[in-house]
């Protein structure tokens, strides 16, 4: 094992140092029925763990995954090969809060139950709907479709990618790929249900995760708490909305402390920030989002820029949201410049779009970088991919050309 | 200092049967004189109900009586300027200048001796309503009638302005009917000096004198205050008002203050300096306020101090128990930098001069009326006690000697 | 012993008293202190000297005019609140204000159309008055704008008069609420603009006085396009308007005393004042065939219109530039097709601005809306309108045109060219010094100026001054540098290079990646793993 990584250090090093040393072709023939893609930038930009870069670079792809990210090499015969010299390539965009299932608002809370881990979105997610498409154009391949925060556990979402025509079959990556709760605030109840106070909402999402946890452990099957075992035994993450320093702290306190789960602290906004210190002790990655400064909450007079203080207070995992269709989901990348604005680095708030996501989801196996084994999910940007003057050029979903604006026009 | 002040008690001992009742002294530990700053072992002659002579360590002729009170410190009695309390009616929000204050005075209410245990001696009310209400009356807390309590009737003219186009409408509109007015008798005089001209008879000619066509009852108070017979409380809530009343004012000259109710993210710091360098004076009440948005602490009232302007402090609301109050809250300003001699001033000479009657009150010091406030210690101290009050010469709550 | 009472009361004045003392008064300052206060001598005010001349020289910065021109390290010469001079080698007079501007860019205050009243007039707490001066702008602000239409008019046969009458009206009251002190303001000066339009009048957003705040009556007369029927009666104003124009001039031509001269009464004065050039005609339009519709009127008049909205204005864009419109964009704007199966290109398009301003329709961007959103997103509001800007770049319009989309169309629309919209001798000294490229969004402005004052300084204000902090400009009396110039960093410009500094890619040579995870399914795992933080707290 590290005799490998020693090798891939001595690889990477000439393929920088030397790249043109590299004569032969690191690209594998095809095999009959195998589908390649070869694509040529200025500047391959790989968020990967050391953030490579290549100028310029080339990403391939064999039947949808990544077999070469390096700099310009041969590409053998049967390859469909496309050129951007200006262009940078970025990995698609992961949003982990997004509620285009249908292409608005709709359809994502059910309100009768204050707890419906039995329910998905998968039922009401339109495949190719105009939502999604805009989306691909705009770089973003992959999004946690989820429900609302109406109630305390709206129920499980699924990770989808914007494949702009296929089905749902082909372009769902996770079925359920998740789940989501709302810790605080929007799921608050009136009329006299359980759930008036944080007390009460608290105590509906200690009982059933207790419930789950028991069966877990005796090993029961309890068919309305299936899903929610899984969050408990980890094999799914939980994304959790909350807002404001209490909310954000009893978030990290249940899901990190009490239950310990793959667990994802949403939003955080409206003073949440001000408990980034102990997400960070406790290792919770917070997906930080739409709202990404506060106005005078903390009467300080400043405009507080919460996702400088969350990159700031060195969280494990800090990645970025629209909960769209609040900013329309192809402008995730805003997020990231409004962040870069703020004072987060460039390519952190790069990061915190594509990698960071992924990394919090378990999902970076496949996802969030260009490196060799990955899905080829590419986008071909004119240039810096956090310039709203930049644009996109070309979308790869696994290795499949979705957009092309000189052959589609240009839709963002 | 202390030789005319010998003299002086020199001559009263040449007629002591005349002063006999109306004559005394007082010594205490100390006096807060406003106009001379503090004095120690002070001695205070009261003649009729007027302070005659103040000084340090003065002898006093023998047969006047004498209230000693070696570790009492004085003060004037307290001035509030600016209050509504012990009336009720409410306004509207047009301009009437013809409006009175003092014709809501209700004498005989508890209220009044209230006001005086606690020190207040003189205070200004003002018309209720927006715009420009009207007149504002100064009062004595004490009296069986009306009149008794009137000190000085009209005090000042009160008026508001607010950033939009219908309160300074109200403003223009009152004062072109002046400049109308003043128009007439510009040329009412032009036409006397030619018939003047005109007329040969020497003796008649000697004899003529201008009569100038009387002024409505809604231009005499603007006239009062641009020949300086009158003051004016203008009423402003936040800074962009200032503006907006100097481009109502262009050149107009006259004597007022400016007052606003302070309260957290008021923004009148933006203006201190413009307001200071005029040497204004200022009402306020006494409040630490917080920076708009923050949760950090101004003492504005200090700040516009700093900045040039005159201070006047009024309680913070309309209640006796906010009379009370008030010189402890004064007190907090002062434990948040406010200087202290500022801060008592504000409180007695300053709200005086507002009403017009700085000339009368709110100082010890020669010819001021015999209104003192008697306390055990400093003024500013939270232990404080209050010993007496003493109006025109009288004990009114308290009984230390006389 | 006369009582005090008997002593103050007020004696009955003469008016002969009463001049002499007017007299004296002309005599004395104005506000004189209070006669009876003699310390107050001391602090008599001490006057400006109004008759020199005030001079304010920005130096060493990159001067982007916004006519097109950029000059390197150049040098700009303000006279009393307007342009005197830009260039190198510019002699400072002695008195001037020194701006050292190196390294930084130097760009006009951007001109934003459609802002609410609230910038001008609101304050963020939200207190009584604040309720009250929300009521007070929905009641006379906002809500008087756009509808003063050809309806309100054609009733009333004498309209030049009322015409000219809601003009004066609105500029008063736009300036008789303005609140140089509104909280608002300095978000807006923040974000890089120096005037707004608000309730149809072009507004400078000055901090310390209400003079020369309003620049003009806006120039424009709104006209209603907005049903059929409002189509027919506005095209048949000006058909009537245009009768009405040749039977004048026939008449005026003619010179008959006895001829009677044309009647007025019918006749839409607003179509009238477009027809003689005294002003624009403004509509509001977004779809294909409304502007067609507009352009056809406006050729067949010869008149320029202006169109707000303009969604589908690429599809048209040649009928529209033939027709010398002038555009304002959201370029952000996402409308589909309103029918999937609709025949022909609809909706919306990123590349309008780019495509109308190919087509020579002027393009001025507005932004998404005219209000400060408090609420926390981020580059949604007025604020972002340097990043509308930089969409319609993305749409393909070239960075100069996305720059005047935001500085001179916009000025021109509102008939203040000749104020402000661009950094030009003789103009108002409106401008904005930036840490980078105005349309860059990691640019924060530093300085903003209004007629030469300084009207916003970042260090200074509570809001952005600890968001990328950079050391304040200095400014010094006089072009020698300070004595204080040896201690602090403040007289050293900043030696880094300004945004865009932190492109998402890092100098660091390429190191090993990682070993790719084995599998394709996630896997369960029983603990939460543990995660390493990334490089980013150092």
């Amino acid at each position: 094992m590290r005799a490998l990584s020693w090798m891939a250090v001595l690889a990477a090093a000439i393929a920088c140092t030397a790249p043109l040393a590299l004569a032969e072709e690191p690209l594998p023939a095809l095999a009959a029925g195998q589908r390649g893609v070869a694509v040529h930038a200025a500047r391959v930009v790989t968020v990967d763990e050391t953030d490579r870069v290549f100028e310029p670079g080339m990403v391939a792809a064999v039947d949808g995954r990544i077999v070469y990210v390096g700099a310009p090499a041969g590409v053998p015969e049967g390859y469909e090969q496309h050129r951007r010299d200006e262009a940078w390539a970025v990995p698609g965009m992961i949003d982990l809060h997004a509620h285009v299932l249908s292409g608005g608002f709709g359809d994502i809370n059910d309100m009768v139950l204050s707890v419906g881990p039995e329910l998905s979105t998968a039922a009401a997610i339109v495949p190719s709907n105009r939502g999604l498409r805009t989306a691909c154009a705009a770089g973003v391949t992959t999004l946690f479709l989820i429900p609302g925060s109406g109630t305390s556990i709206g129920g499980f979402g699924v990770l989808y990618k914007t494949h702009t025509r296929s089905t749902f079959e082909n372009a769902v990556f996770a079925n359920p790929g998740g789940m989501k709760v709302a810790q605080t605030h929007n799921p608050e109840r009136r009329g006299g249900d359980l759930g008036l106070t944080r007390a009460g909402l608290s105590w509906v999402l200690g009982n059933i995760n207790d419930r789950a946890r028991a069966a877990t452990t005796a090993g029961a099957e309890d068919f309305a708490l299936a899903n929610l075992q899984k969050i408990h035994t980890g094999e799914l993450p939980v994304l959790i909305h909350c807002a404001g320093s209490d909310g954000a702290a009893a978030t990290v306190r249940m899901w990190r402390g009490t239950y310990q789960t793959r667990s994802v602290l949403s939003h955080g906004s409206l003073g949440g920030h001000r408990v980034a210190a102990y997400a960070a002790r406790m290792g919770m990655p917070v997906n930080h989002g739409p709202r990404t400064q506060d106005y005078f909450v903390s009467r300080t007079g400043a405009v507080e820029p919460t996702a400088f203080h969350y990159w700031n207070s060195g969280l494990p995992n800090f990645s970025l949201n629209t909960d769209s269709p609040v900013i329309p989901q192809e402008e995730l990348f805003l997020q990231g410049s409004m962040s870069a604005r703020q004072g987060v680095p460039g390519s952190q708030a790069l990061r915190a779009l594509t990698a960071h996501p992924a990394r919090a989801f378990g999902i970076d196996h496949r996802l969030g970088s260009l490196e060799v084994g990955k899905d080829a999910d590419l986008v071909l940007w004119s240039g810096n991919p956090l310039d709203p003057r930049s644009r996109v050029e070309l979308v790869l979903i696994d290795g499949e050309l979705q957009y092309d604006r000189t052959v589609h026009g240009q839709w963002f | 200092m202390k030789s005319i002040a010998i003299c002086l008690l020199a001559l009263g001992a040449a007629a002591p049967a005349a002063l006999a009742q109306d004559v005394f002294a007082l010594r205490v530990g100390r006096a807060e004189t406003i106009s001379q700053g503090t004095l120690e072992h002070a001695v205070i002659l009261v003649e009729g109900g007027v302070i005659t002579v103040v000084g340090q360590d003065l002898p006093v002729e023998r047969g006047i009586p004498i209230v000693d009170l070696p570790d009492a410190v004085v003060m004037p009695g307290l001035v509030n300027c600016r209050t509504r309390i012990g009336v009720d009616s409410r306004g509207g929000g047009g301009a009437d200048l013809t409006a009175r204050a003092s014709a809501e005075l209700y004498p005989r209410q508890d209220v009044w001796a209230e006001l005086l245990e606690v020190g207040v001696t003189t205070l200004g009310i003002y018309p209720p309503g927006t715009g420009i209400p009207g007149l504002a009356v100064a009062v004595k807390p004490e009296g069986e009638t009306a009149s008794e309590m009137i000190v000085k009737d009209p005090a000042y003219l009160q008026f508001y302005l607010r950033s939009d186009r219908s309160s300074k409408k109200l403003f223009t509109d009152a004062f072109d009917k002046l400049d109308k007015y003043l128009e007439k008798v510009e040329k009412e005089r032009e036409k006397f000096e030619k018939d003047l001209e005109k007329e040969k008879d020497k003796e008649k000619k000697d004899a003529a004198v201008f009569k100038p066509s009387q002024p409505d009852d809604d231009v005499r108070p603007l006239l009062d205050l641009v020949t300086g017979r009158l003051n004016a409380v203008i009423g402003i809530r936040k800074a962009g008002d200032w503006l907006h009343l100097l481009d109502v004012l262009k050149e107009r000259k006259f004597e007022f203050a400016l007052q606003c109710d302070l309260r957290d993210d008021l923004d009148l710091f933006y203006i201190k300096d413009e307001v200071g360098k005029r040497g204004l004076r200022v009402i306020f009440d006494p409040r630490v306020v917080q920076h708009p948005s923050t949760r950090r602490e101004r003492n504005l009232p200090a700040e516009f101090v700093a900045a040039g302007a005159k201070l006047a402090l009024s309680p913070r609301a309309d209640s006796v128990r906010a009379h009370e109050d008030w010189l402890q809250e004064v007190g907090e300003l002062v434990r948040y930098g406010l200087d202290r001699q500022v801060a008592l001033r504000a409180m007695t000479l300053e709200p005086a001069h507002v009403l017009g009657l700085g000339d009368k009150l709110g100082s010890i010091e020669a010819g001021r009326a015999a209104n003192f406030v008697f306390y055990d210690r400093d003024p500013f101290d939270p232990a404080v006690k209050r010993l007496g009050v003493m109006i025109g010469g009288r004990f009114v709550s308290g009984d230390l000697g006389l | 012993m006369k009582t005090a009472a008997k002593h103050l009361t007020m004696k009955n004045f003469s008016l002969l008293s009463l001049f002499g003392a007017l007299t004296a008064m002309a005599a004395t300052p104005l506000w004189s202190a209070a006669p009876q206060e003699d310390e107050a001598a001391d602090a008599a005010p001490t006057e400006v000297d109004t008759d020199a001349d005030k001079y304010v020289a920005v130096i060493g910065g990159d001067i982007h005019t916004g006519t097109g021109a950029v000059l390197r390290g150049a040098t700009m010469l303000v006279r009393n609140g307007k342009i005197r001079r830009i260039g190198h080698d510019i002699y400072i007079p002695e008195a001037a204000k020194v701006v050292h501007a190196h390294g930084y860019s130097i760009y006009p205050g951007m001109v934003a159309l459609s802002a609410s009243s609230r910038i001008t007039d609101g304050t963020l707490s939200a207190d009584v008055d604040d309720v009250e001066s929300g009521i007070a702008a929905a009641e006379m602000g906002d809500g008087a704008d756009a509808d003063v239409t050809v309806e309100d008019w054609v009733e009333d046969w004498d309209q030049d008069f009322e015409t000219t009458q809601a003009f004066d009206e609105a500029a008063l009251r736009a300036s008789d609420s303005y609140d140089p002190f509104s909280s608002f303001m300095v978000l807006t000066l923040a974000a890089g603009i120096t005037s707004v339009e608000s309730s149809n009048l072009p507004l400078k957003l000055r901090r310390d006085k209400l003079d020369d705040v309003v620049m003009g009556d806006g120039g424009a007369v709104n006209f209603n396009w907005g049903s059929p029927d409002a189509r027919r009666s506005t095209a048949e104003d000006f058909k009537k308007a245009a009768a009405y124009l040749r039977e004048y001039r026939a008449w005026e031509a003619a010179g008959d005393k006895e001829a009677k001269e044309p009647s007025r009464r019918g006749i839409n004065s607003g179509a009238i004042k477009v027809l003689r050039g005294e002003g624009r005609a403004k509509f509001s339009a977004d779809v294909a065939h409304d502007l067609l519709g507009i352009a056809r009127l406006a050729q067949t008049y010869g008149f320029r219109p202006i169109i707000d909205g303009c969604r589908e204005g690429w599809i048209v864009a040649d009928e529209l530039g033939r027709a010398g419109v002038s555009a304002i964009v959201q370029p952000r704007e996402r409308r589909p097709k309103p029918d999937e199966l609709m025949v022909g290109p609809a909706g919306s398009s990123i590349e309008n601005a780019a495509i109308l301003h190919k087509s020579g329709v002027q393009v001025a961007v507005k932004a998404m809306n005219g209000n400060v959103d408090l609420s926390g997103i981020a580059g949604r509001d007025l604020l972002a309108l340097s990043i509308d800007a930089g969409f319609a770049v993305r749409g393909g319009l070239s960075e100069a045109a996305a720059l005047q989309a935001v500085t001179i169309v916009p000025a021109r629309i509102l008939g203040v060219d000749h104020l402000v919209g661009s950094l030009e001798v003789g103009k108002d000294a409106d401008f904005v010094i930036t840490d980078g490229d105005l349309l860059h969004y990691e640019t924060h402005v530093q300085l903003a100026f209004v007629l030469g004052e300084v009207a916003y300084e970042k260090n200074e204000e509570l809001y952005y001054a600890h968001i990328r902090p950079r050391p304040k400009i200095l400014i010094t009396d006089g072009l020698k540098p300070a004595e204080t110039a040896k201690d602090g960093d403040e007289a050293t410009p900043p030696v880094e290079e300004p945004a865009p500094g932190d492109d998402p890619a890092p100098e660091d040579t390429p190191k090993p990646e990682d070993e790719p995870k084995p599998g394709d399914d996630p896997k369960p795992e029983d603990e939460p793993k543990p995660e390493v933080p990334p490089a980013q707290a150092a």
